[in-house]
């Protein structure tokens, strides 16, 4: 690793003059992620701001009925946090498929947000990418890509959002709280993560030197039937190559309100409207399910070696919707 | 900056770089060293603490963030010198083998429990997730978790007075004595070792699988902080690369030089004008830290000019392959054939049913989470070199370093292994590094110690496997097979490696008709060498290769033939009236009821009434498959005579010194060398059995070149107990005759009057008058006032033990898979094991072994297969890229165990240590093929990842299954080679039509194989 400098504010105002008034400064959560990262050399901060210490480690009823997330709360106590379990238990599942106990313990909601992609180009110092080093190429779309994006890619970059926790978020329409040299804002979850188009390198809407307060979850009663299901090449600890969160609010056999994001599709958790869309006021039907979910992949662009991600999501989004047809 | 934690329990501070981790400021900084570093990546879980109270990976944590926090090591909990009631349930349900993962897997459980005081076991496995293990096969984990659970609920009543083992000592599962110690993170491994005035070295490797080395430039590095020197080949003078000493001499074979003239040779310690391998070793620093080191090696410049690379077998005998060594035509090390061909031809050519295949073991590696490390010293006043390193063979390095790679007197050599974190076989060899480091502590005037890392790994350390075998198996229709003719290929790698070349004919070759009557049975072992790292035995060696093979082919048949796979294994099987048995190939199979653990495996999965869990998988969108392994596997390395036929320039049978202290208590030297076998615990049982004395008298010694051997043979291939166990028990004898013979001489009688009893000698005709206990014949054997004419001194004895014969568990498994249609994911619902391993002497350290084959063998058949891509760059060097089986992707395991002695030794006990683990992968690759075998799908390539199994399924389901004859064959894919589609493709390949021993022709009948295997 490279040296850096290292600073744990307490308080908000501290970390945001901490980060506006050094260049390479980067905020640091867990370090599940960044510190790997910078192990590798793909990150190179001059000084890392553990936020740690800022008030941020609450799960709180907002007024609404919702829930509200501080940003510093460890993804184990997010998982076994009982009102996430039973009001947004695709959530809870999400968390709890990703990573290990000993990485939850550390790993904290904002960073999890923030992941990186574990695109195998990203992660090689010594091979072009340009989200890394704009500019610099990508070898995926010829080399490696098997677990790369079927979805919203650009041809500069095809790299995956890693995060589980982020598909359900983006199915419950999740907002988040930042403070940004600006002043606070509050960014719904789809105007959050940008697609890669001609700047692989700028992942979110965020202004440089953001700090990421709290995720809410605005109140969804039907969320409770909700349930997140990951595909990956082994039973445990390993990333998805394909996820869906679903939520599924039916009676009387048809589908009043639905919510589906796929994971690891797309550069982006991948809302996938178009499915809601072509579901809503359907019988809740398997036949229907099956429209929903090739309405959606219908714009599937795969490459050569992804193909197989476009049958496995829509299994993996029928397969889902039936078993909440039947939880209900 | 100064910063301050509370470090179990006590507040200490600290003032370290940020880039510190907080697992180096727990290691280097305040000496705590139960705490391991496995991968650094925060995969493996070897580095848990808890922080705060919760389970974190402490790799992956920096030492500033836990400023202010409270740190806890595993030498923070409970009371010091005691075990908490986790530790005690690991201790009790002997869930510890090499102890390296222990301290990881008790802090990560101690947190678990702590939140979770009732788990069910798919959260224990959930959870244990976080914790890579290579050798239990997480079951008595789990188990132990669950005791622990219930121990942690008894408040302090669980603990209980030790346990007290009656009767016979043979037989018992005592706790393995070896544990305590591991649990509380006290044992030392070779990275916890330091020397005074130690010194670090880093080892700078190529980083292409072929160039030509143009020049070398170390100036900025060696002006680097801290840097000591900087050395290349050019430095390393008379210093000779390392030997092979096991080539079969009855065969033309070629093979790079060795200066001695006397052997082959393999690598040098450093490349001189050309690398071969990613990892081939180049220039070495060392310097007053790892850190400036490793800093320095950055700033070595060498010019390579690179070269085109092989990194296939076949591919590498096409004439218009690139060559690796002058000496070695074709890269063809030699061409061995064994067996009767003309027969095998002929009975072919008869037979009424034919069926060929191409069957691909994959590359694999150890990986175990204990890397490896070395540290040479050298004392300019003496002239004595010592060198610690976790290898298993200690004398025989010792041996091989001081006779043919440095040159030094081998009474100035000593070889130390402190405690080793698991080998799985590729701690076994003699490593470039180790007396790299000898050499350089003489350079440099200092201890010099260099320590592995994983990313590092796969490119220090031989992997295994990679054999590629064209098959023809023969038959009659009503199932009796006739012959087997079998063309292999093993990719040596660059190099070959000490033991390595002698293994493809021996084990892998002799091995092939697994446990069938075949009649007409031939194997041609190709040994060819490649721009890959060198491989050699991993757990399993050789005849892992051949049963997969035998196992898969068996499976073909019976598709063939339309016959229930498990009655062609009945119809073949050696029967228990053929026994001594023959198998044509050099094996001579010693006892057995072959088809008897057959039927026992499938009454336990309830074999003959598996459609309704069938129907009930395919309701769920499961197809289920069952899948058999049956085995036979040579142990107990061996009779010295026959090893050396082969071409083994090495003794090996088996070595024990017993000596009574004149206080009493037993010191055993063995020739084993244990590395998570519990030998410690097995040996002291045998001793206990036959001398009548509690285990907590007797001390094992071992793993130390000064000691009070002659020579150890060392610990490898399920030797350790059916040789140098043997040795252990017939030193007891000689102990018990000696004792007699001096309270003869004491008593005034005839020997024959006298009896040895528990820990006594007494005269027959007055047992209780002339009765001396065995520490009174000790004492006065050791004063010596009155001894026998003839009798010596001290009563202690050497014994010495060379099988008349090799010999031969065996037994049978079963996997139930269950694939899912839609992701084809395969997961494991149960698996059965029927093992014989002859006499046991701890059942429950015996199971432990089957636990960790069952394991590996899953871990190599669903995820494991190391890839080069066609330039020879490596594509798999973390647990990432390189994945390894982890608790939630296994079962609980079936066992049963049955008990046929071998007439071969005294004990009636045979090899158990790796022999479990051929049957597994065939189990598991034929269940899955079973799965899916109305799609026309009767062949898969390990490992059996879902994109390879979905495309398989797709593939056959769109095109049909193959013609009768051919076989919807999928290729690995994940591998960087174009084209790794997988289309449904014929995959037979094999030809037995090759002219025998012809080396340049041997890569002509190559066949085309299906696109994207794994390399």
């Amino acid at each position: 690793m490279k040296e850096f400098g290292y600073e744990r504010p307490a308080h908000p105002t501290d970390a945001l003059a901490m980060i506006a008034g050094v260049a390479g400064a980067r905020f640091l959560g867990g370090g599940t992620n960044l510190v790997d990262l910078m192990k590798l050399g793909v990150e190179t901060p001059a000084v890392l701001i553990d936020v740690t210490a800022l008030p941020y480690d609450f799960v709180t009823d907002d007024a609404d009925g919702g829930l509200r997330v501080g940003s510093g709360t460890r993804n184990s106590d997010l998982a076994a946090h009982l009102a996430v379990r039973r009001r947004y238990p695709a959530l809870a599942q999400a968390v709890l498929a990703g990573a290990s106990g000993q990485l939850r313990n550390m790993a904290t909601v904002g960073g999890n947000l923030l992941q990186r992609t574990r695109c195998p180009y990203f992660q090689d110092v010594t091979k072009p990418c340009n989200k890394r080093v704009p500019d610099s190429g990508c070898p995926a779309r010829d080399g490696e890509h098997h677990n790369l994006a079927i979805l919203g890619g650009s041809d500069l970059c095809i790299a995956t959002n890693p995060s589980d926790m982020a598909v359900a978020l983006a199915a419950f329409d999740a907002v988040v709280f930042v403070e940004e040299p600006a002043g606070p804002r509050a960014v719904p979850i789809a105007d959050f993560y940008r697609l890669p188009a001609d700047e692989p390198q700028r992942e979110t809407t965020l202004e440089p030197g953001a700090l990421i307060t709290a995720v809410a979850l605005p109140a969804l009663p039907w969320a409770a039937n909700s349930r997140y299901r990951k595909a990956r090449e082994r039973a445990s600890y390993s990333f998805a190559i394909g996820s869906v969160a679903v939520a599924l609010d039916v009676a009387d056999g048809m589908v009043r309100d639905v919510r589906i994001a796929l994971g690891a599709v797309a550069p982006i958790p991948w809302r996938a409207y178009r499915a809601e869309q072509s579901l809503r006021g359907q019988p809740a039907t398997e036949v229907a399910f099956r429209e929903a979910a090739d309405a959606e992949l219908e714009w599937a662009q795969p490459l050569r070696d992804n193909r197989y991600k476009v049958p496995l999501v829509r299994n993996l989004m029928v397969r889902t919707l039936i078993e909440l047809v039947q939880a209900s | 900056m100064d910063r301050a934690l509370t470090l179990n329990g006590v507040e200490v501070r600290f003032d370290v770089e940020p880039r510190t981790l907080l697992v180096d400021l727990i290691r280097e900084e305040f000496g705590r060293t139960g705490t391991k570093v496995g991968c650094e990546t925060g995969e493996c879980g070897a580095c848990t603490v808890l922080l705060g109270g919760k389970a974190v990976k402490s790799c992956m944590v920096l030492a500033a963030q836990a400023d202010g926090a409270s740190v806890t090591t595993i030498e923070g909990l409970g009371e010091p010198g005691e075990l908490t009631a986790v530790q005690d349930a690991f201790w009790e349900e002997h869930a510890v083998q090499d102890g390296f993962t222990t301290p990881g897997l008790v802090m990560s459980v101690t947190d678990l429990l702590s939140r979770n005081p009732d788990p069910t076991e798919a959260e224990i496995r959930s959870w244990l997730d976080g914790n890579l293990e290579r050798v239990t096969g997480y079951h008595n984990v789990v188990a132990a978790v669950e005791s622990a659970a219930r121990k942690l609920k008894q408040g302090d009543s669980w603990k209980i007075e030790p346990e007290v083992v009656a009767g016979d000592m043979v037989g018992a599962s005592v706790r393995p004595r070896e544990a305590p110690e591991m649990l509380r993170g006290e044992t030392d491994y070779i990275a916890d070792v330091t020397l005074p005035g130690m010194v670090h070295a880093a080892i700078l490797r190529s980083p292409h699988g072929h160039a030509t080395i143009n020049g070398i430039d170390t100036s900025a590095a060696a002006a680097m902080p801290g840097v000591i020197g900087v050395f290349t080949a050019a430095d390393l003078g008379f210093v000779m690369p390392l030997p092979v000493i096991w080539v079969p001499t009855d065969v033309e074979s070629h093979w790079p030089p060795h200066p001695s003239g006397m052997v082959p040779g393999g690598q040098s310690l450093l490349a001189t004008d050309r690398v071969r391998f990613v990892g081939d070793q180049v220039a070495v620093v060392v310097a007053e830290t790892v850190q400036q080191a490793n800093d320095a090696l950055q700033a070595i410049r060498v010019d390579y000019e690179v070269l085109p690379a092989v990194v296939d077998a076949e591919e590498a005998l096409k004439r218009s392959a690139p060559q690796l060594h002058e000496t070695v035509p074709n890269n063809l090390c030699m061409s061995a054939p064994l067996g009767d061909k003309a027969a095998a031809d002929a009975a072919i050519a008869a037979a009424e049913v034919v069926v060929e295949e191409t069957i691909r073991n994959q590359r694999i590696m150890a990986n175990t989470v204990e890397a490896r490390g070395a540290i040479g010293s050298y004392d300019a006043t003496t002239g004595d070199y010592t060198l610690w390193t976790n290898v298993q063979p200690v004398n025989p390095i010792r041996l091989l370093i001081a006779l043919y790679v440095l040159g030094v007197p081998y009474n100035k050599l000593r070889v130390i292994a402190p405690a080793i974190g698991s080998s799985l076989g590729a701690k076994g060899y003699l490593f470039a590094d180790g007396p790299l480091m000898l050499w350089l502590a003489k350079a440099v005037g200092r201890p010099v110690k260099w320590l592995d890392t994983r990313s590092s790994y796969p490119r220090s350390t031989p992997h295994g496997r990679d054999h590629v075998a064209h098959a023809t198996l023969a038959g009659s229709r009503d199932g009796k097979i006739s012959a087997l003719s079998v063309r292999g290929f093993n990719n040596l790698g660059a190099y070959p490696v000490i033991n390595a070349p002698g293994s493809p004919r021996t084990l892998i070759g002799q091995s092939v008709t697994g446990a069938y009557d075949i009649a007409n049975p031939y194997y041609e072992a190709n040994l060819v060498f490649t721009n890959t790292s060198p491989t050699g035995p991993v757990r399993g060696s050789g005849r892992a290769e051949a049963i997969y093979l035998i196992e898969r082919m068996i499976d073909r048949y019976a598709g063939e033939i339309g016959m229930d796979p498990a009655e062609v294994r009945r119809i073949n099987m050696v029967k228990p009236d053929q026994f001594p048995y023959d198998n044509h190939l050099g094996w001579m199979y010693d006892s057995g009821d072959y088809p008897g653990a057959l039927d026992k495996a499938l009454e336990m999965v309830g074999y003959d009434d598996l459609d309704a869990r069938r129907a009930d998988s395919r309701a769920r969108g499961k197809r289920l498959g069952v899948g058999i392994g049956s085995y036979v596997a040579a142990a107990g390395v061996g009779p010295s005579a026959i090893m050396g036929s082969k071409g083994l320039v090495s003794g090996t049978w088996g070595s024990a010194y017993i000596g009574i202290e004149p206080s009493g208590e037993v010191s055993v030297t063995t020739g084993a060398q244990p590395h998570g076998q519990s030998q410690v615990t097995t040996f002291s049982q045998i001793v206990a059995q036959e001398l009548g004395v509690p285990l907590e008298a007797i001390t094992i010694k071992h793993s130390d070149t000064n000691g009070a051997l002659y020579y150890s043979q060392a610990s490898y291939g399920s030797r350790s107990l059916s040789v140098e166990g043997v040795a252990v028990y017939n030193a007891c004898q000689l102990i018990k005759e000696k004792a007699r013979q001096h309270a003869a001489h004491l008593f005034h009688c005839p020997v024959d009057a006298v009896e040895y009893g528990p820990a006594k000698v007494f005269a027959r005709f007055a047992p209780d008058q002339a009765v001396m206990t065995l520490q009174q014949i000790a004492f006065t054997l050791w004063l010596g006032w009155d001894l026998a004419e003839g009798m010596t001194p001290g009563l202690e004895a050497k014994g010495f033990f060379d099988p008349p014969e090799f010999n031969y568990p065996y037994g049978t498994h079963v996997a139930i898979v269950e694939v899912d249609e839609q992701t084809g994911h395969v997961e494991l619902v149960r698996y059965v094991a029927v093992n014989d391993f002859g006499t046991v002497v701890n059942p429950k350290v015996v199971d432990a072994q089957s636990h960790g084959n069952i394991a590996l063998g899953v871990g190599q058949a669903l995820y494991e297969a190391v890839r080069y891509d066609e330039t020879g760059a490596l594509l798999t060097d973390s647990y990432s890229t390189y994945p390894i089986v982890r608790a939630s992707e296994l079962p609980s395991f079936e066992l049963l165990r049955t008990v046929t002695p071998t007439p071969n030794n005294p004990l009636g006990a045979k090899g158990a240590g790796d022999v479990s683990n051929p049957p597994v992968a065939p189990a598991v690759v034929n269940a899955v093929c079973d799965a899916l075998s109305d799609l026309g799908i009767t062949s898969l390539d390990m490992p059996l990842q879902p994109h390879t199994i979905w495309r398989a399924m797709s593939s056959a389901s769109a095109g049909g299954a193959a013609g009768s004859g051919g076989s919807a064959s999928a290729g690995s894919g994940g591998s960087a080679s174009a084209g790794s589609g997988g289309s449904a493709s014929a995959g037979s390949g094999g030809s037995t039509s090759a002219g025998s021993g012809g080396s340049a022709s041997a890569g002509a009948a190559a066949a085309a194989e299906p696109a994207g295997a794994a390399s």
